[in-house]
């Protein structure tokens, strides 16, 4: 795998910022600087206050990704930059960054689409993993089922229509006081709960590969302020799990709706909402159920990476393809 | 010496290449949304011209503002790359310095101004002597009317200069011994003459040093009451 090339990749979509070196689709770094303590006190993620942090990290963590590769910058052969969608402030800081720092050691360029990314992390753990497959992408900023019909060739069955999963999980555990990030405030405080105490209702919209968690968080809202005034409050462990199930159902299903409607034989995810353990059993429960192949990626690929960025640069780059230097970020970018 | 500078604090973005004090290239575009496009085109046309590599460059100058947060960042994130691709040394600038230095008077105070934007303005006095300008006061950042304030206390003739035109026009009225000049915006090549006056008195930080100048946190608060409402059992 020598002859492979090494692309350099940069994350700042978000709240982390994160470098990788991948040599074909093996990490040989991945490191990433994440600012959950700088946005816990708000609550969630702080535009202003993610820019200033990547803007500050980004210098040092590249050093550090190549230092942990073995490796001298000079020896890339391409530098890959997440150029949305995302935050405008934070995208702006890695991009510039990766944009110049190609043109200065003369190597190609490559901005990247931050969902792409999602579809190629299964690919650095897992080598069976390709198309054709369904891959559920879930995080606080996008909710989505896409239908991975070749490398480069994506079809978005379904997403959102209101709040992303992860928003969904953030609001919930803001509410019943568990802290930030909510998912895994979420997954810690349900171990030992009983997911059936509380069954709070799935919203299926019609559409039947679309999501919609807005109804949910009324729902637990309404729940805890009655029973609470009432005294009949379940323990925190059982609320915790029986929202969590409700969340993992909604989105089992509809997954499974899309691997069944388009006959694919193969499941992965990606997205922070993946790294939840009760999802990530039921797809597993579920996949096995049906004898579909499923590739979860572990909990550190499906979390925003710069790995990630890097794969999908190995797979931009061995087509020729080269992003020109006059090119601006783009906070919006839309899959396929 | 052969240093590269770049500016991008306000809407007018720039680029120059000095070998020491002479300018042998730049280029500039006003555009408050463009910078991250324009910055590496830049740098790459003034090094074709110049038959410069990246390689040949010794100090990477670059304005931290104060000015457009955007803006900062994209130059010093792009500043942090070329230097470090390259081992060069970084001189990190004030665009209120820049503005000053090119402001032309030889006896008046200068008033460098930024725009913050939210009402609020990025100021500082200089005093013109041969060759520059020498920093007479801190950096403030305040409103349209304390500024006013500031201008109408000071005895000395004054040329503020920078970005006056954002501030309401009867901030200077009825002021006296009060004029407006240019430049509106700080230019690389102010940024070239920064940097090497820095470079020279080898007075430049590590580069992990080097942050953006914000002036304000970013705007948030913690919302402690509403936390506390909603966790009803505790």
């Amino acid at each position: 795998m020598t002859d492979a090339p090494a692309v350099l990749g940069i994350e700042t979509s978000c709240d982390e910022t994160a470098v990788a070196v991948v040599r074909g689709y093996r990490v040989l770094s991945n490191v990433l600087a994440s600012q959950v303590d700088a946005h816990a006190r708000f609550g969630g993620v702080v535009p202003e206050v993610a820019a200033r942090a990547h803007v500050e990290a980004i210098r040092a963590l590249t050093h550090r990704a190549l230092a942990e590769a073995g490796m001298h910058q000079m020896d890339l052969d391409a530098i890959a930059a997440t150029r949305g969608p995302g935050l405008a402030g934070a995208l702006m800081v890695g991009f510039s960054y990766g944009k110049a720092l190609a043109w200065a050691l003369d190597t190609p360029f490559l901005g990247i689409d931050h969902m792409e990314g999602h579809l190629f992390a299964p690919r650095l753990d897992d080598p069976e993993y390709g198309p054709p497959a369904i891959v559920l992408l879930a995080s606080g900023g996008h909710s989505q089922i896409v239908h991975l019909k070749d490398w480069g060739e994506y079809e978005t069955l379904g997403s959102t229509i209101d709040d992303a999963a992860g928003e969904a999980f953030d609001k919930l555990a803001r509410f019943l006081g568990l802290g930030y990030p909510g998912g895994p405030a979420i997954d810690r405080e349900s171990e030992g709960g009983d997911p059936d105490a509380v069954r709070f209702p799935r919203a299926l919209p019609d559409r039947p590969f679309d999501f919609s968690f807005s109804g949910l968080k009324t729902s637990v809202v309404t729940y805890v302020r009655k029973h609470h005034a009432a005294g009949t409050l379940p323990p925190i462990p059982d609320l915790a799990a029986s929202i969590q199930e409700a969340i993992a159902d909604v989105l089992v299903a509809k997954t499974f709706n899309a691997v069944e409607e388009t006959g694919v034989r193969a499941l992965a995810g990606g997205g922070g909402v993946l790294a939840n353990r009760r999802l990530r059993a039921r797809l597993a429960e579920e996949a096995d159920r049906r004898g579909v192949a499923l590739h979860l990626p572990s909990v550190a690929m499906c979390t925003d990476n710069g790995a990630m960025v890097a794969a999908a640069g190995v797979y931009r780059l061995g087509l020729g393809e080269r992003t020109a230097p006059s090119a601006d970020i783009d906070s919006s970018l839309r899959l396929g | 010496m052969r240093i590269v500078a770049i500016e991008s604090a306000t809407p007018a973005a720039s680029v120059a290449l000095a070998e020491g004090r002479e300018v042998v290239g730049s280029s500039q575009r006003v555009d408050r949304r463009g910078h991250v496009a324009f910055l590496v085109p830049a740098l790459e046309f003034l090094f074709d011209q110049a038959g410069w590599s990246p390689g040949d460059v010794d100090v990477v100058a670059v304005d931290v503002g104060p000015g457009l947060f955007g803006g900062i960042r994209a130059g010093l994130s792009t500043a942090q790359a070329l230097a470090g691709a390259v081992g060069a040394r970084l001189a990190p600038v004030s665009s209120l310095d820049a503005v000053a230095l090119r402001a032309a008077t030889a006896h008046r105070k200068i008033w460098a101004v930024v725009d913050a934007r939210r009402g609020e303005y990025a100021v500082a006095p200089y005093q013109p002597v041969p060759g520059g300008v020498v920093r007479e006061g801190g950096v403030e950042l305040v409103s349209a009317e304390a500024f006013r304030a500031i201008l109408a206390s000071d005895r000395r003739d004054g040329l503020v200069v920078g970005d006056w035109e954002a501030l309401p026009e009867s901030v200077f009225r009825g002021l006296h011994g009060i004029k407006t000049g240019r430049p509106r915006y700080p230019a690389a090549d102010a940024v070239v003459d920064l940097a090497l006056a820095r470079a020279e008195r080898d007075d430049l930080p590590h580069p992990d040093e080097v942050r953006p100048r914000y002036l304000r946190e970013p705007d948030v608060r913690i919302n402690w009451t509403d936390f506390r409402r909603e966790e009803p059992w505790r």
